[in-house]
């Protein structure tokens, strides 16, 4: 058996041709992939925080459509969901803008500040033992490392001014930034009370018993509560933000046409190729017609080529997307994310893009006639 | 060969005993519809035997290449009736006339190879067309040994591009007969070729008819083959007008 397939032996018979139109096809590849990034880093970014609840429900105010809306409840009803059948604990966690100035530049900007019981931890933001010791000291934050850079170059033991208040950077946080809060401190909830109007938490997140029917306890707390709160899983609380995110702001539409705008110029780069190739072949082609060989037969020599496009193509606009995910990530501290089933779909779209060019192209060879061979 | 003039409507009385590989009765064709129309076959009648080397000639526009891709299936009749290899070709699709030319080989004036493909590559190419019918040890050694006798030996991997005209012309040849056909088709198979490649050429298609009884017809203006021919045909204005032995 050949190693190489007939489509194959043609394709790659002139070299220079093929590695400039895999490197075209490429530029088509790598624009659905940043669309999708784009995309998905957005949204990826909005729902960060529903990844880093550390509990089992979360609780909000029902006016709180969205977790950029800042609508807090009441702590008594924190108190109330507490008292219920197998739940263990709910933790309340504060949240508000406040206005960072960096004494070293003058230069103040707006962070979003997070405040909790500091031995409670709702969220998980990978601090250490020492940080969350460092929480509890009075006019003491936690920085979060992912905060975009135009906080300037914040260190450990720093002072930082919050709505002009003095207070020591004692460590750092993770939790990432999204396209609307640049970054974030974490607080003790004694620091934000006292330095604060506003004792009303904007969440709780709900800790159960072993064995808890999380199921259950949800519904019996929104029976109770639906006039006032809403209670979710965190998967449940991602799928709303997604949804509202996509439903909200049109990104949806924007990013969705940029990836069949990259989806077309695919189509047409790979056409172009496989027409010319064809072209270059009309009377070979036209005389394996004429010789016996059926039009499907011709047809996989067509979509072998454009299968070998396709991946060559995509191999390299992985790697050059890998690249640019890289600077964008630095640059917005957006999550750009290159998952296998990301690559996977974006390979899938490209083996379809370039199929769809070799059928569209076949049409030069089903119009041969090998009579005209003669 | 003796040169005996024979009448067109004796055409039956040749041979009448030998296979016959093709049977025309009545062949017409036309081109264009309409006021642009014309006809370039007119009642033409035609046989071709098993073993037999037939050359076609006659002057351009003569009709001689339309009846040519007719017999190949190459185009679809449209008046009387051709017989291939026991097969009318009346009333058949497009897909049954392209199943039918597996069985019949097919000699070009230009080469028509795949840049891409070695002279073995080309001839594997053209076993595809009947897959099932080789062992994996045929797909390896027939090529080899076809090119060997048609005297590429040292040629088997070598691109069209490392070829000369003369070799890459055997190489279609090899392509033509590799699956051997009973019938050869050719249409000018020596036009680019030098005296000596053209006899090599010739001989390949004799040898193929003696020994394998495969039916040949060419159409050509080249003089020097004539003498390979068991019978010439000549056409004139879309009509056979004289066949000599």
């Amino acid at each position: 058996m050949p190693l190489l397939g007939t489509g194959t032996r043609i394709l790659l018979f002139h070299k220079w041709r093929f590695t400039v139109a895999s490197c075209a096809i490429a530029v088509a590849v790598t624009i659905m992939f940043t669309e999708m990034g784009f995309f998905f880093g957005i949204l990826d970014s909005q729902t960060n925080i529903t990844g880093l609840v550390n509990g089992d429900l979360v609780v909000m105010h029902r006016t709180r459509t969205h977790l950029n809306k800042w609508d807090s409840l009441e702590r008594i009803r924190l108190q109330q969901i507490q008292a219920l059948p197998g739940v263990k604990e709910v933790l309340p966690i504060y949240s508000g803008g406040i206005a960072l100035t960096n004494p070293k530049t003058g230069k103040t900007t707006r962070i979003i500040g997070f405040a909790f019981p500091p031995d409670s931890m709702p969220l998980k933001l990978g601090q250490t033992d020492i940080a969350i010791r460092q929480l509890k000291q009075s006019h003491t934050v936690l920085f979060d490392r992912e905060s975009r850079s135009i906080y300037g170059d914040i260190k450990t033991g720093q002072q930082i001014e919050l709505d002009g208040i003095q207070y020591r950077v004692g460590g750092f946080i993770s939790m990432g930034p999204n396209i609307i809060n640049d970054g974030a401190v974490v607080m003790s909830d004694g620091n934000w009370f006292r330095d604060r109007r506003s004792n009303k938490p904007i969440m709780g997140i709900i800790r159960l018993k072993n064995k808890s029917n999380t199921h259950q306890i949800k519904e019996k707390i929104h029976e109770i509560f639906n006039r006032e709160l809403l209670v979710f899983t965190p998967d449940d609380l991602r799928q709303r933000e997604l949804h509202y995110t996509i439903k909200a702001a049109p990104i949806g539409i924007i990013f969705g046409i940029g990836m069949l705008a990259g989806l077309v110029i695919g189509i047409s780069i790979c056409y172009q190729v496989l027409f010319t190739t064809i072209s270059d072949n009309t009377r070979q082609f036209a005389t394996l017609k004429a010789i016996g060989f059926s039009n499907f037969y011709l047809l996989k020599i067509i979509l072998e080529q454009a299968i070998l496009l396709s991946f060559f193509g995509f191999f390299i606009g992985f790697f050059i997307t890998s690249q640019i995910y890289d600077i964008i990530g630095t640059q917005t501290a957006l999550i750009m994310q290159l998952t296998s089933a990301r690559s996977i779909f974006i390979l899938l779209l490209t083996c379809i893009m370039c199929v769809l060019a070799g059928l569209i192209a076949m049409r030069k060879v089903i119009r041969m006639e090998p009579a005209e061979l003669f | 060969m003796g040169a005996t003039n024979i009448k067109q409507e004796n055409f039956e009385a040749i041979n009448k005993n030998a296979s016959i590989a093709v049977e025309a009765l009545d062949v017409d064709y036309t081109y264009g519809s309409g006021s642009a129309q014309r006809q370039v076959l007119t009642g033409n009648n035609f046989t071709l035997n098993a073993s037999e080397i037939v050359v076609m000639t006659g002057p351009s526009g003569s009709g001689k290449t339309t009846l040519l891709t007719l017999i190949g299936a190459l185009r679809a009749i449209q008046g009387g009736s051709i017989q291939v290899l026991g097969q009318s070709l009346s009333g058949l699709s497009s897909k049954q006339r392209q199943q039918l030319r597996k069985n019949i080989g097919f000699i070009f004036q230009d080469h028509n190879l795949f840049e891409s493909m070695t002279a073995r590559q080309t001839l594997a190419l053209a076993m595809q067309l009947f897959r099932d019918r080789y062992t994996t040890d045929d797909k390896i050694n027939r090529p080899l040994e076809m090119l060997e006798t048609l005297g590429l030996g040292e040629r088997i991997e070598s691109q069209p591009g490392n070829l000369s005209t003369g070799q890459k012309q055997r190489v279609a040849i090899g392509r033509a007969l590799i699956n051997n056909p009973k019938l050869i088709l050719a249409d000018e198979p020596t036009a680019a070729l030098d005296k000596g490649s053209g006899q090599k050429v010739m001989e390949l298609l004799r040898l193929r008819a003696e020994k394998d009884q495969a039916s040949i017809l060419i159409v050509t203006h080249d003089q020097r083959i004539l003498e390979f021919a068991d019978r010439i045909i000549e056409m004139m204005d879309g009509r056979i007008i004289n066949a000599t032995c």
